[in-house]
């Protein structure tokens, strides 16, 4: 196996372990999101500013799960396209290796139609790879704007919080924890998108 | 990767084998072709690394696209891990294979390839007018597994049975039996599970006319020599290990 072989590998498995991690991350803003709505319940007019946001945080959770999930499947289809490639790469390979050692076999002519047709599906395979790595870069990045825009919401849940009264610091803590969530998940999603990258456009 | 000859009539068998580009951390096997007019079968192709010398040796007795049949007497890797490169390579073959086995060698990468599966108590492969017996050989080694007999040219290929371990530059026929015997013992003892089943397949193949008994590994039997084979094997314990 060749090292861009190796590494294409690696860059597709660290994906799917990043994605899990964001999983995790994403469930837990739900979480934090479910946890504020009681609080604003209970804070009533003291924390009216808060409300709306809460129901922001949680739907922002929510597509950024569906997200995750849908990228999970384009992961696993880059793995497959991977196993492919290499596979019809190898078979390429000792396709001409094959012809070479036969050298003047009365019937070495007879490997022209494999080789050429080995070479056909490789390259298409490997299109199909510079494909889906963009497709997926895609997916990342509108994770990414999700993380954004949680940040920016933790940021103003910060000032709504502040008008709350006795509510203040529990307010506090879930802007706090939804600003931590969306910092890993900008992190996260950001190697992904690094790990990929080298295959973009090369 | 020496080709030998080993039957000339209205078809051919050639042996391959003591390929001297093999990567030394592997078994050194052996590979069988049968040639018929229009087709050729390859019996136990051989391992993913032996796929390119094999493939440049076959293409001195026939085109890629008259290789219609292959045959694994199991599924283990140095029989048939080539599979997956054969797959991508011919357009219109079959695998004949032990029925039992079918969504195990699946794992090799078979898309193209279909899968001729061998029932329990064997079948034929015909091949223009030649018609070879798939002989039963379960749980030697493999708890699913086939000898292929040819009546006309009197060869059994025997999958792993009369296997021998020793150097890759050997000889590819016995020359005397007695000094054969510490090469193939162990393998024997050590690698077939059950006495009985050894037993079930002598008296199978005593009832069959052989010149040649041509195994997967080591060096092929002729003549007297395959009657001493079978004897000696017949006294043998198998199944050591426990
Ligand atoms: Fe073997």
């Amino acid at each position: 196996m060749s090292n861009q072989t190796k590494s294409q590998f690696v860059a597709v498995a660290s994906i799917t372990s990043e994605l899990t991690a964001v999983m995790v991350v994403a469930k837990e803003i739900s979480l934090a999101a479910a946890n504020a709505k009681a609080i604003a319940f209970r804070a009533g007019d003291k924390a009216k500013g808060f409300q709306p946001i809460t129901d922001f945080i949680n739907e922002l959770a929510k597509e950024t799960i569906e997200l995750v999930t849908n990228i999970n499947v384009s992961a696993l289809l880059l793995y497959r396209v991977t196993v492919n490639e290499y596979r019809r790469t190898s078979a390429y390979n000792r396709f001409q290796l094959a012809a070479k050692l036969a050298d003047t076999a009365v019937y070495t002519a007879s490997m022209e139609v494999p080789v050429s047709n080995a070479k056909l599906r490789m390259d298409e395979c490997q299109r199909q790879f510079k494909r889906d790595v963009a497709l997926l870069l895609g997916q990342l990045e509108t994770v990414m704007h999700h993380a954004r825009a949680a940040r920016v919401i933790a940021a103003n849940s910060r000032i709504e919080a502040s008008q709350a009264g006795e509510y203040l610091q529990n307010l506090q803590a879930v802007a706090e924890s939804v600003d931590k969530a969306a910092h890993t998940i900008h992190d996260n999603v950001q190697r992904c998108r690094m790990a990929l990258s080298v295959y973009h456009n090369t | 990767m020496k080709m030998t000859k080993i039957y000339e009539g209205s078809h051919q068998w050639i042996m391959f084998g003591r390929d001297a580009g093999k990567p030394p951390k592997l078994i050194d096997t052996n590979q069988y072709a049968v040639r018929t007019a229009n087709r050729c079968l390859l019996l136990e192709p051989g391992g993913v690394e032996l796929f390119a010398p094999m493939m440049a040796a076959v293409l001195h007795i026939a085109p890629v696209e008259q290789i219609t049949d292959l045959f694994a007497s199991n599924p283990d890797p140095d029989v048939i891990s080539s599979l997956g490169l054969w797959d991508q390579a011919l357009t219109n073959a079959k695998l004949h294979a032990p029925a039992i086995w079918e969504e195990f060698l699946n794992h090799y990468s078979c898309d193209s390839i279909g899968y001729a599966p061998i029932a329990d108590n064997g079948g034929t492969i015909k091949l223009d007018s030649v018609e070879l017996q798939l002989i039963p050989a379960h749980y030697l080694y493999s708890s699913g597994n086939f000898h292929v007999y040819d009546p006309q040219a009197k060869i059994l290929m025997s999958g792993d049975v009369g296997t021998a371990l020793e150097t890759p530059d050997a000889p590819v026929f016995v020359e005397k039996f007695e000094a054969h015997i510490e090469k193939m013992r162990f393998f024997h003892q050590r690698w077939m599970p059950s006495n009985q089943a050894k037993r079930a397949w002598i008296e199978r193949v005593r009832n069959l006319d052989i010149d040649i008994l041509a195994p997967q590994h080591g060096r092929m039997f002729k003549g007297d020599d395959v009657k001493r084979f079978l004897d000696w094997f017949d006294a043998l314990q198998v199944g050591i290990a426990v």
